[in-house]
């Protein structure tokens, strides 16, 4: 589904290069879970950011199915990205001034997503995390858990086929992080795929497959008997 | 969507309030002046626009060339009107106003003795054919027909009679003449130029009767057909002049002409016409209309600023949303729609301000402001317009640089909005440029005004009264002048034909002898006492003398009269003050000889120069008792000479008028421009103000962990203030560059309406520089200390 080649990202300062990624290859199949391993600075975010197209500054080629997203048009690439991609932070990144329901419903205004169809998707998301109690509650005023709920909610409200994980148990301490883990781990069998960075290596025993980073470059690549 | 956009719009501004005050309030002020200054342009631009036909309807001036002098003035003869009627098919009707009031007063009574009223004109019986006003009784089509009728305003009606209907068939002794109130009608409207109380058959008048083609003393209008063609029209006046007036032309060698002048340009056309009610400047309504531009950008230069400024603030917001999908332009609809709020908001707390001070503003201004526009159809249609472009240009800067922020730096909070900030910079230049340009020319003006109160005028005007008196007092106003000598209340009194502050009579004057070129000069006819009561300075030669011949007296006796020229006369004739006492001069006709000459004074506007200026004795022609009382103790002065006057003019209220304070009067518009300038200054400053704590607001915030560290390091408050003020303090000095440039150019332009100015110096610069800066400060300050006076381990625990 997703195919990098020879993917470069590296900063100019004044006198050299500083490398951030270098020369990633990497495939990603349909329905797979990926963990992205490695020290801090190994450059996991940025391979997720780039994976999601969020950061567009780098050298190399990046298919998305068939599609070459460099040659993509603005429009379609911004639909490609509100159509196939969710999003969870480890810092949750919740806006402050939306309530629950709205945090979880502002991606599906941005798809124009009806005004009925919105309801029933977030009352599902709702129900299925347990939240309906606490829907007109404000960030503020969730527990750090809670609010990471809100975030995959969110995340997953678009349907999207990839979810994009960055450290999403950083904050949380262990119990509300195998909940979290637990969740991905179903989300996966219903079909999505999912690639996470973390730094917890039990994370990882949820996934299919873990890839470890150093220095901008991938060092091992292998697949994790569940 | 759009509900989204509002609901987040509104948490948004609720939750920052110091940002959504500054910007509410700046938004409303500047609304505030921009909707007063709009009706009250509106308004000026509205005159004479009510009547039907209005395009149709045209005044004629009349331009008389004698001696080579040019002279238009608004006024024709009495002939005129019945004579274009009658010759030019292109003319529907037309009608004759003569307002009585350049003359002299009327006494009214209704059987409860007499009122003083000076707001009375004859008109012709077309009068209601060329200006449709509403007729609220009477028969419409014969309310002037006939000698003596009156119809009276709705006003004057309820203050005579109780009420419309009671007034009419009514009859009304006017100056000791009965008249018939055949009528009564709607209040002229503030916005027309015609303006009276009564309005008396033009038949009873005796050039109603015999119109003649002198003397020109009459406003003419007509209102053409609608198929006429108004440039043929014009074309054939002169052949008019030729028909009727060509012998007499030859005989005394002058030459007239008449000009159309639409009736909608009366009032902001040319204002050297006399008209029955002061004009307005078009100027003026120009300067005005950009003064309440430059307040709407200052308002929403805060916006721009400190939703700009903010942005630092809101990138986390961005990014998120762009994570989540968000198009640009959805972002772009989230920001504008805030602005949109805040504008609309604005605008209805305006609205609220304007109906409240309505009411006052009348009051202070003596410009009514039509409320009723807003009501209307186009006048919601501007409102609507207008808030969409103020909420537009305050919300596109900034939700172009919000909404174009890249999530991933945005998300990594570490972007700081350095793109915008030479943007920012030059609006607040810009905003302090307006405030100290304002502040200038409200400076320059109040300095003339100043100057043209406290100049030398040449003669005395301070404890003078003005007493106007009726024509037929003429016989006994010597008697009252010696009454009122004898009770010391009065130091000297003068007969004169008006108050030295405009003497208008234009005569010729020419050296005896022939083959002289001759030009024009103003007369001043007075009795003897002129020059002591006003304190002229005698030059050469000798006051007026209680045997000298007044003009008319001489005249009857072919002899010779006394004339005294002032020096402006004297540089045309080119003489010195001795050799002119004794010469001959042909003073309009009549041969005269130069008793003496004073010292020049100004005895019209200082916007003009000296005029020549010849005073002669003819107090058969005066209309004013010119009273010096003594300094001091006015009231019972005043009250001694009334009771005088009672005893002696039983039958006429005691009205006079100060001197000093009818010369002050003349700059009436300027001193409107001088307090609206004042006012608007200050509403710029105030804004302004407000926008920069607003932005010092946010850059103290921005900067608590630097300060809390150097205030541990040991700064003292000032070395605070320094940090804060010290860009703020460079961008002020180039708005005091920028606005010295503009206030050179303002004075200059402005004073330039004025023959005699005053030089003005630094201090209009000065001190407006000086009380913008202070403001600053004082503002930057009060944040500053506010900052300083935080915990420095809280500031740095948080961060």
């Amino acid at each position: 589904m997703i195919q990098l080649k020879e993917i470069d990202k590296y900063i100019e300062s004044r006198f050299q290069r500083v490398f951030i990624l270098k020369g990633i290859h990497l495939t990603i199949k349909e329905g797979e879970f990926i963990t992205l391993m490695g020290p801090s600075g190994a450059g996991k975010s940025t391979l997720l950011n780039i994976l999601g197209l969020l950061d567009e500054d780098y050298e190399g080629e990046y298919f998305f199915g068939e599609r070459n997203i460099r040659l993509m048009r603005d429009r379609d690439r911004s639909n490609l990205h509100k159509g196939e991609f969710g999003y969870i932070f480890q810092a949750y990144h919740l806006i402050d001034e939306l309530t629950v329901y709205e945090n979880i419903e502002t991606p599906l205004l941005y798809r124009n997503v009806s005004s009925g169809e919105r309801k029933s998707i977030i009352a599902d998301l709702l129900d299925r995390f347990n939240m309906v109690a606490k829907k007109d509650l404000f960030p503020a005023q969730l527990s750090g858990g809670q609010q990471q709920l809100v975030g995959i909610a969110r995340a997953i409200a678009g349907k999207p086929r990839v979810l994009l994980a960055d450290e999403p148990t950083g904050n949380l301490h262990s119990a509300q992080a195998k909940e979290i883990m637990e969740i991905f781990k179903e989300l996966h069998a219903e079909g999505t795929t999912i690639i996470q960075a973390t730094h917890a290596r039990e994370n990882a025993d949820f996934g299919t497959r873990l890839i470890t980073l150093v220095d901008g470059r991938i060092e091992t690549d292998e697949a994790i008997a569940s | 969507m759009w509900k989204n956009y509002l609901k987040i719009s509104f948490r948004n501004l609720k939750k920052r309030k110091l940002y959504t005050g500054i910007n509410l309030l700046g938004l409303t002020i500047a609304l505030v002046s921009f909707f007063v200054i709009s009706l009250y342009i509106h308004h000026e631009w509205s005159y004479d626009r009510m009547y039907s036909g209005a395009d149709r309807i045209y005044k004629f001036n009349q331009e008389f060339v004698s001696g080579g002098e040019r002279q238009l003035v608004s006024s024709t003869p009495s002939k005129l009107v019945p004579t274009l009627i009658e010759e030019f098919p292109e003319v529907e009707t037309g009608t004759l106003v003569f307002d009585l009031s350049m003359f002299s007063s009327v006494l009214v009574d209704a059987g409860e003795g007499n009122q003083e009223e000076s707001r009375f004109a004859f008109v012709d019986e077309n009068f209601y054919k060329v200006f449709d006003f509403e007729i609220l009784a009477g028969q419409k089509g014969s309310l002037l027909n006939e000698p003596n009728q009156v119809v009276l305003t709705e006003e004057t009606a309820k203050r005579y009679f109780g009420s419309a209907q009671n007034a009419e068939g009514k009859s009304l002794k006017i100056d000791g003449k009965e008249y018939q109130v055949t009528g009564v009608m709607e209040d002229f409207p503030s916005n027309s130029h015609l303006d009276f109380d009564f309005l008396a058959s033009f038949k009873t008048h005796r050039h109603g009767k015999n119109p003649e083609w002198s003397p020109s003393n009459y406003y003419s209008y007509v209102k053409l057909r609608p198929d006429a063609d108004l440039s043929a029209f014009e074309a054939k006046l002169p052949q008019l002049v030729e028909k009727h007036l060509g012998a007499e032309q030859k005989e005394y060698g002058f030459e007239t002409a008449f000009y159309t002048q639409p009736v909608t340009n009366i009032h902001l056309g040319d204002q050297t016409l006399g008209s029955i009610k002061p004009g307005t400047d078009v100027k003026y309504l120009y300067i005005f209309g950009i003064v309440a531009i430059l307040l709407i950008a200052i308002g929403i230069i805060n916006y721009v600023n400190l939703a700009t400024a903010e942005a630092t603030e809101r990138n986390k917001e961005v990014g998120l949303r762009k994570a989540m999908g968000a198009d640009r332009s959805q972002l772009f609809g989230q920001f504008i729609s805030e602005s949109m709020i805040l504008t609309i908001g604005a605008a209805v707390l305006s609205l609220l301000i304007i109906y409240l001070i309505a009411p006052q503003f009348i009051k202070l201004g003596g410009v009514p402001l039509d409320l009723t526009l807003l009501y209307s159809v186009r006048g919601m249609m501007l409102l609507a317009a207008l808030v969409l472009t103020t909420g537009l240009l305050a919300g596109m800067y900034p939700s172009v640089i919000l909404s174009g922020l890249e999530p991933i730096k945005a998300l990594g909070n570490k972007v700081k909005i350095g793109g915008g900030a030479w943007v920012r910079k030059s609006l607040v230049v810009f905003q302090f440029f307006v405030s100290m340009g304002l502040l200038i020319a409200t400076f320059v003006v109040k300095s003339q005004l100043e100057y043209m109160q406290e100049v030398n005028l040449g003669y005395q005007r301070e404890h003078v009264l003005a007493l106007p008196y009726h024509y037929n007092m003429r016989k006994s106003i010597e008697t009252v002048k010696q009454e009122m000598l004898r009770t010391g209340s009065a130091e000297s009194i003068a007969l004169a034909a008006d108050m030295p502050i405009h003497i208008q009579a234009g005569y010729t004057i020419f050296p005896g002898g022939d083959n002289q070129k001759e030009f024009m000069i103003k007369g001043y006819s007075v009795d003897k006492d002129l020059v002591n009561t006003i304190d002229l300075t005698i030059l050469a030669g000798e006051n007026f003398a209680e045997r000298d011949l007044s003009r008319e007296a001489a005249h009857d006796s072919s002899m010779e009269f006394p004339v005294i020229l002032n020096e402006a006369a004297l540089s045309q004739l080119g003489w010195s003050p001795e050799q002119a006492v004794g010469k001959k001069v042909n003073y309009g006709g009549s041969t005269a000889y130069v008793k003496a000459v004073v010292r020049d004074f100004y005895f019209n506007s200082l916007h003009h120069k000296v005029e020549p200026l010849g005073i002669f004795l003819d107090p058969e022609q005066a209309n004013v008792l010119l009273v010096r009382i003594p300094a001091g103790n006015p009231a019972e002065h005043l009250a001694i000479l009334e009771s005088t006057w009672k005893k002696m003019v039983p039958d006429r209220p005691f009205n006079y008028k100060f001197v000093d304070q009818e010369y002050a009067q003349l700059y009436r518009s300027e001193e409107r421009v001088g307090t609206i300038f004042g006012l608007f200054s200050g509403i710029a400053i105030l804004i302004a103000c407000m926008g920069l704590f607003g932005l010092v607001s946010y850059v103290a915030l921005r900067r608590t962990r630097e300060i809390g560290i150097r205030k541990v390091l040991g700064a003292t408050q000032t070395d605070v203030l320094g940090v804060l003020s010290a860009d703020f303090a460079r961008l002020l000095a180039i708005s005091a560059v920028l606005a010295t440039g503009f206030g050179i150019w303002f004075s200059g332009v402005w004073l330039e309406a004025f023959a005699n100015r005053t030089s003005v110096g630094l201090w209009p610069y000065l001190s407006a520089i000086l009380v913008v800066l202070l403001l600053a400060m004082i503002t930057i300050g009060y944040r500053s200390w506010k900052v300083y006076t935080l915990n420095p381990s809280n500031t740095l625990k948080s961060d």
